[in-house]
This record gives structure tokens, C-alpha cells and sequence, in this order.
């Protein structure tokens, strides 16, 4: 059974899966597995972009998402029999069978499959199946093989280390085949100066204290006076500034958005 | 359900650098005439790791290594839309109002349509032309706009295949071309340390120097996640995440959070754009201040510091450039600045570039160029751990000195098998920063310097004129097979004018596509790409292995193109030139004599490459003992000394003070310029106040310079192009939401960036990625003239760049980090003009 393991941490942004998968598939027609992708609008692998944080606490997370290829697959249920599964896990839209089947694109939760309206066809990540399966001068899905930082691994399940994995959007019970590694968590980040001394403060110690008072993180200000403070939930915080005697309290909400403070005086 | 594909596969390179040399190797996997699909090549196809010697950088008890698969990156993985391009010149091309008999109509250049003619009936023009237009004025009056990047191609030379055939009919005016890759080191940074050719410093084994020794990286200007995809591919990422997971800490210095920044910085510092002096000489106060500079490696590496030393206090202007004087006028808090000069000093640091970023291609980029090795000086340069680190050109001009990783047995090169660039520099030729200046203006113009970024530093002395005074005369026809001056030099709209003007009797241009100075041409020919030849390549930029590969022909000439070498063929045998030009060579010859020139001929026997179609070059034995950068002058800078007049780090140039004395614009000592007589792009000018922005113009994320901007595959990528409201794909306006929201201005909008020189759309991305009073649009993007000379709607800057050359005695580009005001945009208004 395969698996697609996603590091979301690794990812530079590259956009080499999204534009092999294009490279691929666009122009190129792979029936019965699936017919041409259209020159643009579809995204059989995505890789969707967040900037955040505020200047100059900022950072972009690269998320690329394709077909989770779900054991339990809404997408086969809407599909009455065009959509369907193989014995290796993947699941594939059969291009014959779900012409005109436009509801298919509202089947899936994750927003993965498009459709072509030229072909009247519901169109998706074939897992590159056709390369699996034939004789081709390669054997691996595109997207994965033009990850140049191994951000994307394919593979057996029984092979592959899934340890500390997350599944994206587990709430909605389909199983997925694809596991994800540093799936976005808040951040709250800024740098402390001393107004009077015009200095950064090295070694103030932030604290993130949740609404019940439990610390949520806890880091110290380093040679720029910059203290980050990762993987936390989306919430209401506030946040402890102390250095000597000097002590701020500012109250913080990931709920939204990550949190770049910038400059916070310490007086 | 297995089965036989049918499928063969090529190899090709298809990196963007041109000038023979080569990377990103990839494999071409075609059917029945049909590119299927461009993917990584695996080097160990056809050999075993053993003949191939992978070598391993060990250091804090982590390995780093090659892989087996090219590290493409995405330009080279779409490929296949270059030669499928809808944008192809399918036939020769004639202006329909261009008659050499009759009217020439030079002001309808860039407004006028073509028509298809006959390659017989172009050539027969281009002949004739090129006869009559050297009869009358003489041959330098052929204008060879002969150097660029774009496809590497070694045979069917994309750049310069002209001048060989032009030299045989008896010489022409070259385009020579500036060092615009590296203004700030050349003009700037030689007079500190030498290192010519280009100004930049030793790379020898410095990943593996960083990987022990330092604890700081500088990425000073550097975007390793967009620079090295026209050059290298992806190793760069690679080799960053290594650094990190070494625990060496990465401080990102930029106006923009760029692409790197955004996923490998532990430290964002916004600068505004080209004021890093100011940063840089506060830095240095710092130091001198805190005393925490390395007094011992002066007194014995370096000549005049104490001048310099003095202008850093304040004693020779009564300005010391402190913290606080550097903050309002860099951006960055004082607090900062003095937190950066401490780390610095108490860490070994490297600082890192691909170029340099636009800081070294804007006014007076001299001076940032040249402090920064002042400031490495000042650390003890060449000190384990302390050099200057590139992310781009390993290995350039096939010099070990510039190979930061583990050295190969031999640099391959493809001279053997090249037929672009010019071979002789001719006895006349213009800077590629002065061209319009040079056809526009009615006298002789002068300046200093060759400017061709091979010339050695004593070059700059020199007092070169247009036209020459021994048999010299003005241009009056241009060949181009560079046909982007507009959107990538110093003041595009100036160069409109210049290509309108009466003294420019004919233009003819060869070209893969229609676009940008193709417009304005009166002959085009139809140039393919580099799936439709065969060839002979080399692949040295990539930092894995070094190869030799023979390129096949993938698909057969779309259309009625042909390469560059055959367009200029066809023109030599109209001209009765033909076996004098290619010497009775044929393709297969010229592959056999890449082979035999390029290094690996006592390797592997000419039969056994073309069998295996390529060769990888072993990894070297001993690499590992290479010294480091600058160690050996660092360990003793006597027997070591550098190219400089006197061998030590000149922080007062010698050469300056004696050739010119009297030039405020890049005194012996540097200095902070924001403004002086040849320039006025400085928020302290009063120009300002109607220009209220800097905008940085970077190399493009998605483009190599003009190249690819009509891939639609990286067009619908967020950060590629803006949609407007009228549907039109806008190159992307970076604005901070503080300065959005001052202007009314929210993300998608169109917006107009203008100037003095003119105007420019684009779309608005409002983010936290740009500080505020700068914006930042890429450069290159596709002309698409609304009024030719004044404005632009494909957003190419360049059109409104300063047309003056970076400062009096230095012929350098001044492309990026200039002022601007930015509007939104009436649609309906534009439309209505
Ligand atoms: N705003 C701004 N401007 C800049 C810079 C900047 O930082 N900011 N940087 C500067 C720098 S460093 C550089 S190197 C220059 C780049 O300037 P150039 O080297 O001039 O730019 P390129 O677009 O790479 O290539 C030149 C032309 O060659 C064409 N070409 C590609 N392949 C072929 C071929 O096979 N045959 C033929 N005949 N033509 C081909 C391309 O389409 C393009 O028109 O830009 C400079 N301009
Ligand atoms: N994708 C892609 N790759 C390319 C090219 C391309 O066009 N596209 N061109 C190739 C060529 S010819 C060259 S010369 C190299 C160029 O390599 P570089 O000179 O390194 O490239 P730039 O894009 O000019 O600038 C790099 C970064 O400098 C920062 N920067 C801009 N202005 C300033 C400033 O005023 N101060 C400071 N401190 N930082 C600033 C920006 O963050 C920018 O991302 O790239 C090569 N590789
Ligand atoms: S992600 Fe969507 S399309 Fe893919 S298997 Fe799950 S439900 Fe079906
Ligand atoms: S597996 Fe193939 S089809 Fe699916 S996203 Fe990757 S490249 Fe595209
Ligand atoms: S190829 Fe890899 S690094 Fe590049 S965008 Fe896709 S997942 Fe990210
Ligand atoms: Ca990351
Ligand atoms: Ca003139
Ligand atoms: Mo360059």
C-alpha cells in the first residue's frame, strides 16, 4: 500500500511538484488512467502559500496539497463506481466512466479534484499510476521525484518512517494515505529593546501563559534581543516580558493569525 | 498492465547562463517526435559511484553529500513550454513599412506589423543591407549586440555568432558588455583586494570551511531560493538546511523578505534599498568603539586603514557614522545594528551572495561593494570560518578559485564546441550602459574602461571614446541576437528612442520569440530551441558532479527556425562566405573537438562517450587539505599577497588616488554617497518629495531576466503574476500594508509605478514581506507597450530606470534601488488612451 509522506518544514516552495505534475500530465494523455490535465486552472498537486507574522517576524509556509488518495473516500461513494480504489491504495477517477459528473468536484473535502469543462470531465492526482504501472524511463510519481529537498517521499507504507506524522483535516474521517510533517502551528514572535539604554534585551525571559494560567511556551531573548515562541494552538495568551527588574504583560491571541510583535520596549 | 512505452531519452542542459557553460542537466524523455516529459538525470545510469568518487563534507558530526539525480529546478522542468511557446517566430519576419529601396520609417519601429517572408528573401536583404551599410559608412558601423544569457547552447551559440562572420567582411562595433552581474565588486571591491576578474572573493573549499568553523552566515542581499534556478538548480536548499541543522545561525539582510529568507532565515534585518553603506560604516564604528576589531591582522594585511578609520569617526567630514546616524537613513533601529557588529565580532561569520543582490547594480554601488570587504578586513578575512561565500558560479570562468565545494579532477569546458562570443575585442566598441547615449548624442562620447568584466583592474584607468579617433564612425545598423535591452538595462525608454532614430538605417534581430527589442526590429529570423538541435555540452555550475554530455536532437525544428549558428550560416552563404565561417566544420566535427578540448579526453575514449553519452568527472583526491578562501594570505599575506598595487586589503586605494584625484563620486577612501552629480535616486534628495519610493528590482523569481515570463504553468502561481481586474496577468508590486492603506491601494489593484523617465503598471501584492517607503517589482517582465517610450503595461522596470552610467569614472547599470511614486491605477482612464 502507498503512502505520500509530506514535510511541510523542508518545503522551500519551490513549486517543482506542482509544475512536474503539469510537465506530466498537461498535453500528455495517460487514458485509461486520465486524460490531459488543461494547460492551467488545475492543480493536481497545490502547493498553497501562508505568509505570516508581521515585519520583520516573518515567515512563509509552503503547504502543498494533492488527492489524499482517503481509504474511506467520499469521493468513491459520490461516484457510483467511476471513482475507485486500487489494490495499492491509490484512488483514481476512471475518465470513461465520470463524464458529465460534475458533482464529483464537491465530493471531495480536501478541494482536490477540478473539472475540465471541455471535457466534461471531474479530473485529479492519478498518483501518477500510469508510471507505477508501465514501462516509462521513470517509475515514481512526478512530484515526488522533482522534490529536490525531499519534502515529498513516496512509498510503501510498511517502509516508510510515519512516526510523529499528522493527517491534514482528521476531522473529516476519510483516511487519507497522505501523512504530513510540521502541519502549520501559531506562532508569537518579537524582539525586546531597553528605549532608555537604546539596546536590545538579551536574555529576557517570555512567557506564554494560558487563559487558565498553564504556561503554553517559555523562551529566552537571544544575542538580538529576539524570542520565538512555536507550535502553539490557536488561543488567547498573554505573555510575560521580564529582564531584572522590568516586567510587561501584554495580552496576545493566536485565534486569528501568528503574531509578529516587532519591537516591544521594555521600560 | 505493463507496457513498452516507447519512450527515448536525451540528455540536455538546461541551465540559463549561456556563455558555454552549462548545468542543470536533465533528461528528455520523448515519443514519436514529442517531448513527453523533462526530468532529473541520475548520473550513476551509466556509471558505478566508484568511477564517479561522490565526495562527503564531514563536520559536527553530520555528513553532507551529492545525490545521484540533477537537482532541477522548476525553469528547466518546464522546458518543453520554450519550444512550444505560442510566442515562437514561426518564419522570417519583414516590418511591413521598412523598404531599403524606399522609406525606412525608423520612428514606426515598435508600432508597425510584420509580414512573413521567404528565409532566401530575408537572407538576400540581410546580405545586401550589410554590404551597401558597410560600403558607405564602413564596417564599424555595424552595431553587434552579441553577449546575453538564456538557453546554453555550445555549438549553435546563442550569442555572438555574428561577429565571426562580420569580422571576416572586416570588423564592427561591439556591444561590450559591463560587468552588470557585479558592478559593485568590479568598480568597487578591486581596488580593496584584488581578485579580478570580477571583484568577488576565493571560494576554494568554503563549504567546507563554513561547515567547521563558522557560526554566522550573512545572507547580504542573497535569495539562494531564486538565484541559483537560472545557474544551478536546487543544491543551494540543500546545502542551506545543512548550515541550519550545523547549528550556524542565518541572518538575512534585504529590503524584502525574499524567497530564501522566507524559509531559511533565523533573523530578518530590513535595510532600505542600496543604503547599506550607512549600515556598513556603523558597523565598523561599532568596532572601532567597542575596540573589537582584529588590530593584529591590520597592522600586518592591511594599507591604510587609518584613513579610513579616520572617515568612520567622524574626522575627516565631523560626521561619525554612528549607530544613530546609520538608522534613519538605513532603517534599521541603532539597537540593532550594535547588536549585529557585536555578534559579528564574536562569532566567526561568513558573509553570502549569489551576486550581491541589487545593492551592487545601483548608484555608487562602488562603495557598499568595496566596504564589505573593508568590514571582512576588519574580522581578520580569510580566518577559519571569516570569507565570503557564493551560492551561484561555482567554478566560474573554469577557475578552481572559485569552487566552494569539493574539488573534481578538472573544470570541463565546452570551448571546443562553442561558436557564440566575440573572439578579438574590436577597436570599437560601446558600453552596453552607453548605447542609447552613443546613437542619440552628435558627438563623441568617452568613459573608462573596456567594461568587459574579464579585464583587469589597471583596465578602469583607462580613457576609452565613441567613435574612435583613428578611422572610428558612428553605428548605423544593429544585428542583434540579444534582444532585451529594453527590459533589462539602465533606462529602456531611452533605448526606444535610440532604436527610432533616423542614424539606425536597419535592425536586424535573431530570436526564439517575439518579444521585447524584437519589436523594433525590420528583419527577424526565426531561431529554435535548444530541444530542436544537437549539441555538445558541459555541466559545472550544479555543485554535485561535473559532466560532459552529447545532446541529441529531440524533436525536429518547429516552424522554419533554425539555430543561431545556421541563421548566421545562411547569411555567410549569400554573402559567398559560407566555407570561410564554418571552416568545412560539421556538427559532428565540432562535437568531436568539444570533446577533445574539454578535459576529459585522457579519461574516457571518444567512442566510449558518445556510447554513454556522458562522462562524470571524479571528485579530486585531496580536496579536503585545499586551503581555505583567503587562508593562504591570511596565514601570510607576503608570500601570499593579494592582486592589489600594494598585495594588502587597500582601504585607501592607491590606484584611485593617483588616477583620480579629483573624483567625488568614488574617492580612495569609501564613502556614503546617497546622492552626488550623476545621481539623485535618494530619499534625502528633494526629488523625493514627488518620488516618494525606492524600488528594489530583483533578478525575477520566475524568469530568468526576459526569459520565460510566458510560461503559463508559473504564471498562475500566486507570487508570478497579479490577475487585475480586466482579467490581465500584472507583473506583482510588492507595497507594505502601511504604505496600501496611505494609498488606497489593496491587493489585486493595478497600480501605476512611474517617474520622471516614465511609467510602468503592475499588480499590487500587499504584504509584510517589504518594509515600508519601498516597493519591489521584479525585473524582466515582457514588453507590452501602451505608448512606446513612456508606458508600459508588462511592468518592465527597466523602462524607467536612471540611463546614467553608476557614477562619473564607473560605466556600470544603475537598475535597482531608484525613486519612484507609486498610484493606483484608473483602468478605465488607461484604457481610454
Ligand atoms: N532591474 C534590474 N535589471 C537588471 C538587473 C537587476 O538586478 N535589476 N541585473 C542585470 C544582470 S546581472 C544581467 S545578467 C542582465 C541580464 O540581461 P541579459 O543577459 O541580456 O538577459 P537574458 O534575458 O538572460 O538574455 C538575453 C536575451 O537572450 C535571449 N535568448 C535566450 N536564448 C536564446 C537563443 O537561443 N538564441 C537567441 N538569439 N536568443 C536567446 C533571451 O530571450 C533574451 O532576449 O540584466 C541586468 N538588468
Ligand atoms: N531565477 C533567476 N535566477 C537567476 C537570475 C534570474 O534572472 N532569475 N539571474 C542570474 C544572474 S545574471 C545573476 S547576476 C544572479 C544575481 O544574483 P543576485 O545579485 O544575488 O540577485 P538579485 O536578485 O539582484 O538580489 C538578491 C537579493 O538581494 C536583496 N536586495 C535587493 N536590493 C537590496 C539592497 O539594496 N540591499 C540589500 N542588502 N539587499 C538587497 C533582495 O532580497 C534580493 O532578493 O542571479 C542569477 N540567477
Ligand atoms: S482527497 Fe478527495 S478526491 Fe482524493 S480520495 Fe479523498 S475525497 Fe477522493
Ligand atoms: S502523483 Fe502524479 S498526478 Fe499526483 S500530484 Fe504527483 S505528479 Fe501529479
Ligand atoms: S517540490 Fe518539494 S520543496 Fe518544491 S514546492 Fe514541492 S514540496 Fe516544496
Ligand atoms: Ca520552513
Ligand atoms: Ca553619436
Ligand atoms: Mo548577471
Amino acid at each position: 500500500m502507498k503512502v505520500f509522506v509530506i514535510n511541510i518544514d523542508k518545503c522551500v516552495g519551490c513549486h517543482g511538484c506542482q509544475v512536474g505534475c503539469k510537465d506530466e500530465h498537461c498535453g500528455n494523455d495517460w487514458s485509461p488512467y486520465a486524460k490531459p490535465q488543461p494547460e492551467i486552472g488545475q492543480f493536481w498537486i497545490k502547493v498553497n502559500q501562508q505568509e505570516r507574522g508581521a515585519k520583520p517576524h516573518v515567515k512563509v509556509t509552503y503547504f502543498p496539497v494533492l488527492c489524499q488518495h482517503c481509504d474511506n473516500a467520499p469521493c468513491i461513494k459520490a461516484g457510483r463506481g467511476a471513482v475507485y480504489k486500487r489494490e495499492d491504495g491509490l484512488v483514481l477517477i476512471d475518465p470513461d466512466k465520470a463524464k458529465g459528473m460534475k458533482q464529483l468536484v464537491d465530493s471531495c473535502p480536501y478541494h482536490a479534484i477540478y473539472w475540465n469543462e471541455q471535457e466534461q470531465l471531474p479530473q485529479k492526482c492519478t498518483g501518477c499510476a500510469h508510471l507505477l504501472d508501465g514501462d516509462h524511463p521513470i517509475s515514481v510519481p512526478r512530484c515526488f521525484d522533482n522534490c529536490q529537498v525531499g519534502a515529498i517521499l513516496f512509498g510503501e507504507e510498511s517502509e516508510m518512517d510515519l512516526q510523529g506524522t499528522e493527517i491534514f483535516h482528521p476531522e473529516y474521517g476519510t483516511k487519507p494515505r497522505v501523512y504530513y510533517r510540521g502541519l502549520p502551528k501559531r506562532f508569537v514572535a518579537g524582539t525586546i529593546y531597553d528605549p532608555a539604554a537604546k539596546e536590545v534585551i538579551i536574555g529576557a525571559r517570555c512567557t506564554l501563559n494560558s487563559v487558565d494560567g498553564k504556561v503554553a511556551a517559555i523562551a529566552e531573548t537571544n544575542n538580538y534581543g529576539d524570542f520565538w515562541l512555536r507550535n502553539l494552538p490557536e488561543d488567547d495568551f498573554t505573555l510575560t516580558v521580564t529582564a531584572g527588574k522590568k516586567t510587561k504583560i501584554l495580552n496576545v491571541s493566536t485565534k486569528e493569525m501568528d503574531i509578529g510583535l516587532g519591537d516591544v520596549p521594555l521600560a | 498492465m505493463s507496457k513498452k512505452s516507447e519512450e527515448k531519452s536525451f540528455i540536455k542542459g538546461l541551465g540559463w547562463c549561456g556563455f558555454g557553460v552549462g548545468s542543470n542537466s536533465a533528461s528528455v524523455d520523448v515519443k514519436d517526435g514529442k517531448v513527453i516529459r523533462i526530468r532529473p538525470f541520475h548520473f550513476d545510469d551509466e556509471y558505478a559511484p566508484e568511477d564517479m568518487k561522490p565526495w562527503k563534507i564531514k563536520a559536527r558530526g553530520k555528513v553532507f553529500e551529492p545525490t545521484m539525480k540533477s537537482l532541477l529546478p522548476p525553469f528547466s522542468i518546464a522546458y518543453k513550454k520554450r519550444t512550444y511557446s505560442p510566442n515562437r517566430i514561426p518564419y522570417p519576419l519583414k516590418r511591413v513599412d521598412w523598404d531599403p529601396n524606399g522609406e525606412r520609417n525608423p520612428q514606426n519601429r515598435g508600432k508597425s506589423k510584420f509580414v512573413r517572408i521567404s528565409w532566401d528573401e530575408a537572407t538576400d536583404l540581410v546580405a545586401s543591407e550589410l554590404e551597401r551599410v558597410q560600403k558607405k559608412y564602413g564596417p564599424l558601423s555595424v552595431l553587434a549586440q552579441a553577449d546575453g544569457h538564456g538557453d546554453t547552447k555550445c555549438i549553435h551559440g546563442p550569442h555572438g555568432c555574428q561577429t565571426k562572420l562580420l569580422n571576416i567582411m572586416g570588423g564592427y562595433t561591439l556591444q561590450a558588455r559591463n560587468p552588470d552581474s557585479w558592478e559593485g565588486w568590479y568598480w568597487g571591491a578591486k581596488h580593496v583586494w584584488g581578485q579580478d576578474p570580477v571583484g568577488q572573493g576565493n571560494q576554494n573549499n568554503l563549504w567546507q570551511d563554513v561547515a567547521k568553523n563558522t557560526g554566522m552566515l550573512l545572507y547580504w542581499g542573497c535569495d539562494q531560493e531564486t538565484n541559483t534556478w537560472g545557474w544551478s538548480g536546487q543544491q543551494a536548499s540543500r546545502l542551506s538546511y545543512w548550515f541550519t541543522e550545523l547549528g550556524i545561525r542565518s541572518i538575512y539582510i534585504c529590503p524584502d523578505l525574499n524567497y530564501a529568507a522566507a524559509v531559511h532565515a533565523d533573523k530578518w534585518i530590513p535595510v532600505n534599498p542600496n543604503t547599506d553603506a550607512a549600515l556598513q560604516f556603523a558597523i565598523a564604528y561599532t568596532w572601532i568603539k567597542e575596540d573589537i576589531y582584529d588590530k593584529e591582522y591590520l597592522a600586518t594585511h592591511a594599507h591604510g586603514f587609518d584613513e579610513f578609520k579616520k572617515y568612520v569617526v567622524g574626522e575627516v567630514d565631523g560626521i561619525a557614522k554612528t549607530p544613530e546616524w546609520a538608522a534613519p537613513l538605513c532603517g534599521v533601529p541603532s539597537r540593532t545594528i550594535k547588536a549585529l557588529a557585536r555578534e559579528w565580532a564574536e562569532v566567526a561569520t561568513t558573509i553570502v551572495h549569489c551576486n550581491g543582490g541589487s545593492f551592487i547594480r545601483s548608484t555608487y554601488s562602488s562603495e557598499p561593494g568595496r566596504l564589505e570587504i573593508c568590514l571582512l578586513g576588519m574580522q581578520g578575512l580569510g580566518k577559519p570560518g571569516r570569507n565570503q561565500l557564493k551560492m551561484i558560479e561555482w567554478g566560474l570562468f573554469g577557475m578552481d578559485s572559485q569552487v566552494p565545494h569539493p574539488r573534481a579532477e578538472v573544470i570541463p569546458n565546452a570551448s571546443g564546441a562553442y561558436n557564440g562570443m566575440f573572439s578579438d575585442m574590436p577597436q570599437q566598441f560601446i558600453p552596453k550602459t552607453l548605447i542609447p547615449e552613443a546613437i542619440l548624442s552628435d558627438t563623441q562620447i568617452s568613459w573608462h574602461g573596456t567594461t568587459l568584466n574579464s579585464s583587469p583592474r589597471e583596465d578602469q584607468f583607462i580613457e576609452y571614446k565613441y567613435p574612435i579617433d583613428d578611422g572610428g564612425t558612428e553605428i548605423h545598423m544593429i544585428w542583434t541576437d540579444t534582444p532585451c535591452w529594453t527590459t533589462c538595462w539602465n533606462g529602456g525608454n531611452k533605448m526606444i528612442e535610440a532604436l527610432r532614430s533616423p542614424k539606425i538605417e536597419f535592425v536586424l534581430a535573431q530570436h526564439p520569440w517575439l518579444e521585447n527589442d524584437c519589436l523594433f526590429a525590420d528583419i527577424l529570423l526565426p531561431i529554435n530551441t535548444k530541444l530542436e538541435e544537437e549539441d555538445f555540452s558541459v555541466d559545472q555550475f550544479s555543485g554535485q558532479f561535473h559532466q560532459v554530455f552529447y545532446e541529441g536532437q529531440c524533436m525536429e525544428p518547429l516552424f522554419e527556425s533554425k539555430s543561431d549558428y545556421e541563421a548566421v550560416c545562411e547569411v555567410a552563404k549569400k554573402l559567398g562566405l559560407y566555407e570561410e565561417y564554418t571552416k568545412g566544420k560539421s556538427v559532428e566535427e565540432m562535437i568531436q573537438s568539444g570533446y577533445q578540448v574539454c578535459g576529459i579526453a585522457d579519461k574516457i575514449s571518444y567512442e566510449e562517450f558518445r556510447k554513454k553519452q556522458y562522462y562524470v568527472v571524479p571528485t579530486a583526491e585531496g580536496w579536503e587539505d585545499d586551503p581555505a578562501g583567503f587562508e593562504p594570505f591570511c596565514q601570510d599575506p607576503e608570500s601570499s599577497p593579494l592582486q592589489t598595487p600594494t598585495g594588502k586589503l587597500e582601504y585607501f586605494s592607491t590606484e584611485l588616488a593617483e588616477y583620480f584625484p579629483d573624483d567625488e563620486e568614488r574617492k580612495p577612501v569609501p564613502q556614503w554617497i546617497p546622492y552626488g552629480e550623476s545621481h539623485s535616486e535618494s530619499l534625502l534628495h528633494p526629488r523625493s518629495e514627488k518620488y516618494p519610493f525606492l524600488i528594489v528590482s530583483n533578478h525575477p523569481r520566475w524568469r530568468v531576466h526576459a526569459n520565460m515570463d510566458d510560461f503559463t504553468w508559473l504564471r498562475e502561481i500566486e507570487t508570478c503574476k497579479v490577475r487585475g481586474a480586466d482579467g490581465y496577468m500584472y507583473e506583482p508590486v510588492w507595497i507594505n500594508p502601511i504604505d496600501a492603506d496611505k494609498l488606497g491601494i489593496v491587493n489585486g489593484d493595478i497600480v501605476k509605478v512611474l517617474n520622471d523617465r516614465g511609467m510602468v503598471l503592475g499588480g499590487a501584492y500587499v504584504t509584510e514581506r517589504i518594509i515600508p517607503g519601498t516597493v519591489y517589482q521584479d525585473h524582466g517582465a515582457r514588453l507590452d507597450l501602451i505608448v512606446p517610450g513612456e508606458c508600459d503595461r508588462g511592468g518592465a522596470n527597466n523602462l524607467i530606470a536612471p540611463g546614467q552610467i553608476m557614477s562619473k569614472n564607473c560605466a556600470g547599470e544603475v537598475t535597482s534601488g531608484y525613486l519612484v511614486d507609486v498610484e493606483k491605477a484608473d483602468i478605465n482612464e488607461l484604457k481610454a488612451n
